[in-house]
């Protein structure tokens, strides 16, 4: 027991413990605030019922815990042991290692990987988009503001000359854009990759590009019609292309890890509950200091 | 689970006549006291506000109805919906967190016993300012009784010119004086789960109830001042000639709408995350299993208490804000339902292989998960910008928030109710009744807030007095005003429990649902003291190692 509740109950031999002691000032004055804001909406009289109320409750309050709180000696009475119910047994949740897996790949890259391949596919498609603005256009901005294509509505295109300069919001937006859609796209390799895992560069270089210049080929009118306007699709499959190998061999020479999805979803939450962690040895951690 | 039979601290009722009794609670500073307080005050304003929700029902069971004037029915809707927002939902929940709280960690009391009792009285004397303005309200203009201005009181109504006499100061000053008897609870709350918790809890063996409320109560520190702010403003136009809200002397109107949402739509999260507390303590116990993912819990509890500050203008969809206000709102708003998904599924995942046993704590906390869902995806509907420029003010708009309030909120208090009367009272509530209870208040909630989304998606606007029979929302609004009936039923049969079983009831016990937090450890109900000896736990669990040392859950935390 605590030092404070080992207060002796005056004339008894039983253990008591101080409790603060009733009051009725905390009340005196919440009637007091409250008269006097209803003053302003009956009569300056209320309200000056009520200051006096508030002030006395104040003072009152103040008494009651200066210069030293008030407290009322509450008698302890005995109480109940806690109840110890019969042992009984803990089902045990069977892991990974202990299941006839039917599934494959069995080890997958981490998330890690898909961002490093992401981002590095990235670097090398900005760098054949930049040169096909300098063969074509003699600027390395002109694919960046194609790139940016979306923000424009049909009445503010600009023109061809106003796309070979620099816009730092369009360049922003455009920025914005291919770092976000490399990234997922990487992290769609990383995840497809233990698919193929010996032809990466099939995967990287041919079969992702093709899908992906597929899919953009009928749906790039909707998201980007400026770039659909001005596309050049043999440039664009090539820096596809481009993305794709790099991001794949990236992506290969990451370390893959063993794959958790056939854990049971208790343990990939992190439950922690008896038979899915691991036990402590000994005592608690408590009991360790 | 209640067949153990322990004797029940004696409470001495019979050696002391009325009046000390009363003059015992009106001098209380003890938390449990004041937390019974609170429940007892906020089920009085629940008849209140029910009597006026079915009042204005029955206005608009047929149309072209006349059962009361478009006056009265200005002031029922208001008085309803600030009655059950702010004298209803938000101190029955206080009750349970002033009660709960401090047990389920150990301490004896809150951290500052006076201020509890103050913050009680404040919340009181609001109400009871608000209620008298049926009488004092007509002022000397002859212009009306109680508030009538919507439970929001958007400007300009709210301006002398269009408000005369006193119905809306009422509802100002009600709000103000309850509001500050708001913040020292929250104060309270927060010092006490803080300071006060018992050897060995740290912050990651909180039960998640005392996580959710510490939760709730930043929420309130931060969200009430706002609303403070805008009604001493509104109380600065009203009465020294002040022009915050008055458009046409260079105030602004929708400055108001920011300032109540700002307010508002963490309201919304202070009152839903106890009832998400109360759930969170019930749905382990009666699935006999520990709860799905604590950690995950409790992040997705702080994720939400700080989304949910940046999501208020998506009620003001409709005002005409600017494209990037609405993109920024609708994302927010949609981001919120994540953490709040997650919670959904922790849930489920804690039902999902557990032995459940459907008593009627149980069966409140299913009818939650479910019904709470749906009002999320309505929710998510009603965040998207062009979805509520077309159903923004209307009835769909009504039953997406009553099924928050009722489906979510009512339901995780009853659930609550049934859980913790038996610690409470030392008694076990009727069974029978509570089932009974549980199925024809659903019955009716179903009838009537799930046929209110259609006059809503045909058109009906909110507020609306009355309306012509060939709009094709006759049959909808009977059948949501015959649901009201089942409703009261469930209700009645829920009270004569309360009284039946506090007469009758068979006795509880120290813990009579085999639970494992710290307040089932203690007498029921328990001493003023709540422990002779401060506890000392280990784990989350503690209850669970105390009766399993062979087993106990520290091995593995």
């Amino acid at each position: 027991m605590s030092d404070e509740t080992q207060a002796a109950n005056s004339g008894s031999d039983r253990p008591a413990v101080l409790m603060p002691a009733p009051t009725a000032w905390p009340f005196a004055m919440a009637l007091g605030t409250a008269l006097t804001f209803a003053g302003l909406l009956t009569d300056v009289s209320v309200s000056v019922l009520g200051a006096i109320l508030t002030i006395s409750g104040a003072v009152g309050w103040f008494r009651q815990v200066l210069p030293h709180e008030q407290h009322e000696s509450i008698p302890v009475e005995p109480e109940e042991p806690a109840r110890v119910l019969p042992p009984r047994e803990v089902t045990r949740i069977s892991v990974a290692q202990e299941i006839q897996r039917a599934w494959l790949p069995l080890k997958i890259y981490p998330i890690a990987a898909g961002v490093k391949g992401g981002l590095a596919g990235g670097v090398a498609m900005a760098v054949l988009a930049g040169l096909y603005g300098l063969i074509f256009y003699h600027s390395v901005w002109y694919p960046i503001n194609l790139l940016a294509g979306s923000l424009y509505s049909q009445s503010a295109t600009p023109t061809v000359k106003e796309m070979l300069h620099f816009h730092l919001g369009w360049f922003l937006f455009a920025l914005g854009m291919h770092i976000t859609m490399c990234l997922l796209v990487g992290l769609l390799f990383g995840a497809m990759l233990p698919l193929l895992p010996r032809r990466p560069v099939l995967l990287g270089g041919v079969i992702g590009p093709l899908l992906w210049t597929g899919l953009l080929y009928h749906v790039i009118g909707y998201v980007n019609p400026l770039l659909d306007e001005r596309i050049n699709w043999w440039w664009f499959a090539a820096s596809q292309a481009a993305f794709g190998i790099v991001a794949g061999l990236v992506v290969v020479r990451q370390n893959k890890v063993w794959t958790a999805e056939n854990l049971p979803l208790a343990l990939r939450a992190g439950i922690e509950a008896p038979g899915l962690m691991e036990e402590h040895e000994g005592e608690g951690e408590d009991n360790k200091r | 689970m209640a067949s153990e039979t322990l004797a029940i601290a004696p409470t001495g009722l019979s050696t002391r006549s009325l009046a000390e009794r009363l003059h015992e609670w009106a001098v209380t500073v003890d938390h449990k006291r004041l937390g019974i307080l609170y429940i007892g005050y906020a089920l009085v304003f629940l008849v209140i506000g029910g009597v006026e929700a079915t009042i204005m029902r029955v206005q608009l069971a047929v149309p072209n109805n006349h059962f009361v004037s478009p006056q009265v029915f200005n002031r029922m809707f208001t008085m309803h919906g600030t009655t059950m927002i702010f004298f209803v939902a938000m101190p029955i929940l206080f009750g349970f967190s002033n009660y709960t709280v401090p047990l389920m960690i150990g301490a004896r009391d809150m951290a500052f016993p006076r201020l509890n009792a103050w913050g009680f009285w404040m919340s009181a004397l609001g109400g009871i300012i608000l209620y008298f303005s049926f009488i004092g309200g007509f002022g000397l203009y002859g212009a009306g009784s109680a508030p009538d201005v919507g439970w929001f009181a958007y400007a300009p109504l709210t301006s002398p010119a269009f408000s005369v006499g006193h119905s809306t100061d009422y509802w100002i000053v009600g709000l103000l004086v309850s509001g500050f008897g708001s913040i020292a609870t929250a104060l309270n709350v927060m010092t006490t789960i803080l300071c006060m918790r018992c050897p060995g809890m740290k912050l990651g063996r909180m039960p998640l109830f005392v996580w959710m409320n510490t939760v709730m109560a930043g929420l309130v520190l931060v969200a009430i001042g706002p609303l403070t702010a805008a009604q001493l403003m509104l109380l600065i136009d009203r009465y020294l000639g002040g022009h915050f809200f008055d458009t046409q002397a260079g105030g602004s109107a929708v400055i108001w709408m920011h300032f109540f949402w700002i307010f508002g739509h963490p309201e919304v999260y202070i009152l839903v995350l106890p009832a998400f507390a109360i759930v969170s303590e019930v749905i382990p116990v009666f699935s006999r299993k520990p709860i799905f993912g604590y950690s995950i819990m409790v992040a997705a509890t702080v994720s939400i208490g700080f989304i949910s500050l940046g999501v208020w203008a998506h009620h003001m969809f409709t005002v005409g804000m600017t494209s990037y206000a609405n993109a920024f709102f609708v994302a927010s708003t949609a981001a919120i339902a994540v953490p709040t998904g997650i919670k959904i599924f922790n849930w489920v995942g804690t039902m999902w292989g557990g032995k459940i046993i459907y008593k009627t704590p149980m069966l409140f906390c299913v009818a939650f998960l479910c019904q709470f869902l749906i009002a999320g995806l309505t929710g998510i509907m009603l965040a998207t910008a062009p979805f509520d420029w077309q159903l923004g003010n209307s009835y769909f708009v009504v039953a997406h928030f009553h099924y928050v309030i009722l489906g979510g909120i009512v339901m995780a208090v009853f659930a609550g109710s049934y859980y913790w009367y038996p610690k409470v009272l030392g008694k076990m509530m009727n069974e029978t009744l509570g089932k009974w209870h549980f199925w024809l208040f659903v019955i009716g909630f179903h009838l009537t807030f799930d046929f209110m989304h259609v006059p809503g998606l045909l058109g009906m606007p909110r507020r609306v007095y009355t309306y012509e029979a060939s709009r094709g929302w006759e049959i909808w609004n009977l059948i949501v005003s015959i649901g009201v009936i089942f409703q009261i039923i469930g209700i009645l049969l829920w009270v004569a429990d309360v009284i039946w079983s506090y007469y009758k009831g068979e006795i509880a016990g120290n813990d009579p649902w085999d639970a494992w937090t710290l307040e089932w450890h203690t007498t029921s109900p328990p001493p003023e003291y709540n422990y002779a000896e401060i506890p000392v736990i280990r784990s989350r669990r503690p209850l669970w190692d105390l009766k399993h040392p062979e087993d106990p859950d520290w091995k593995y935390e």
